[in-house]
């Protein structure tokens, strides 16, 4: 039965990817990565890392694609993205190395095999539950923790700084859409 | 139980994947969603792993990198907006003034 759900997990997660990376209009490739991101949340929780899981799905298919989505309406979503690219058989040149590349991690992982039982490995994960890793994150790895909280609110600001608009550039509106005020009209 | 191996084939696949979308797409954001296909290989590999040899260290280490991409993303996305502003566009082709 884990088989099963295994192989209709890994097919969605493929085929969400080959939209990603195929398809020609950005907001099909951002949904296509929402499938992907989905599917590996419930990849998971098949793997007993159920805290993951939830976070998978509210971090990463809900903020990260969110924000992702906003800014490919903010700029061309309209527009082909493949169009035409300076090397010509790049495509094939990509498709070749993927496949090759594939193969060869495929090849390198089916060779793994796990050092003992994987019932024994998944009990000692205790479910991967928020408290079993948080116990983890806050004794072991308190220190990163800390430094990734200091990394976001660095990011937030950096972000923040980044988009600001300086204050005083009349050029940074677009012409399509001139600010009409009542005064000038009259005037 | 399905194997790790099988875990960790999938993860090749998807990183493969993530691959040729960096080498054909042209478009920076589509690029980027490229990078996070191949961060989320490398995370699924390391939560497969993690239940192998049963050490919550490896997830705890996928808490780390999903934050860690959270600010890249803010920080990414940031300098496209900031990119297309000056220039109406984000083709990668386009921004080559640092070649020699």
């Amino acid at each position: 039965m884990s088989a099963f759900f295994f192989v209709v997990l890994a097919v969605l997660i493929i085929t969400g990817a080959l939209v990603t990376v195929i398809a020609s209009n950005a907001v099909h490739a951002a949904l296509g990565l929402v499938a992907t991101l989905v599917a590996l949340a419930m990849t998971y929780v098949t793997l007993d890392a159920h805290f993951l899981g939830a976070v998978q799905v509210i971090v990463y298919a809900g903020a990260i694609m969110v924000l992702f989505l906003f800014v490919i309406m903010l700029l061309d979503a309209t527009r082909p993205v493949t169009a035409h690219n300076p090397v010509g058989f790049v495509n094939e040149l990509a498709a070749l190395g993927g496949a090759a590349l594939a193969g060869a991690l495929g090849l390198i992982a089916l060779g793994w095999r796990d050092p003992r039982p994987l019932a024994e490995g998944a009990a000692a994960l205790r479910n991967g539950t928020p408290g079993a890793v948080g116990e983890t994150l806050l004794t072991r790895f308190v220190l990163p923790f800390e430094a990734v909280s200091v990394l976001l609110l660095v990011a937030v600001v950096g972000s923040i700084v980044l988009v600001k608009r300086p204050v005083s550039q009349p050029s940074a509106v677009p012409e399509a859409q001139p600010i009409e005020s009542g005064e000038r009209a009259g005037a | 139980m399905v194997g790790t191996e099988w875990y960790i084939a999938l993860s090749g696949v998807l990183f493969a994947i993530g691959m040729i979308g960096v080498m054909t797409r042209r478009t920076a954001v589509l690029i980027f969603l490229s990078v996070e296909l191949m961060l989320n290989a490398a995370n699924l590999a390391l939560v497969a792993f993690a239940r192998a040899w049963g050490d919550l260290t490896a997830q705890t280490a996928v808490f780390i990198v999903m934050t860690l991409a959270a600010a890249e993303v803010a920080i990414g996305l940031a300098i496209i907006v900031t990119i297309f502003r000056k220039r109406a566009s984000t083709n990668v082709d386009d921004l080559a003034e640092l070649k020699g």
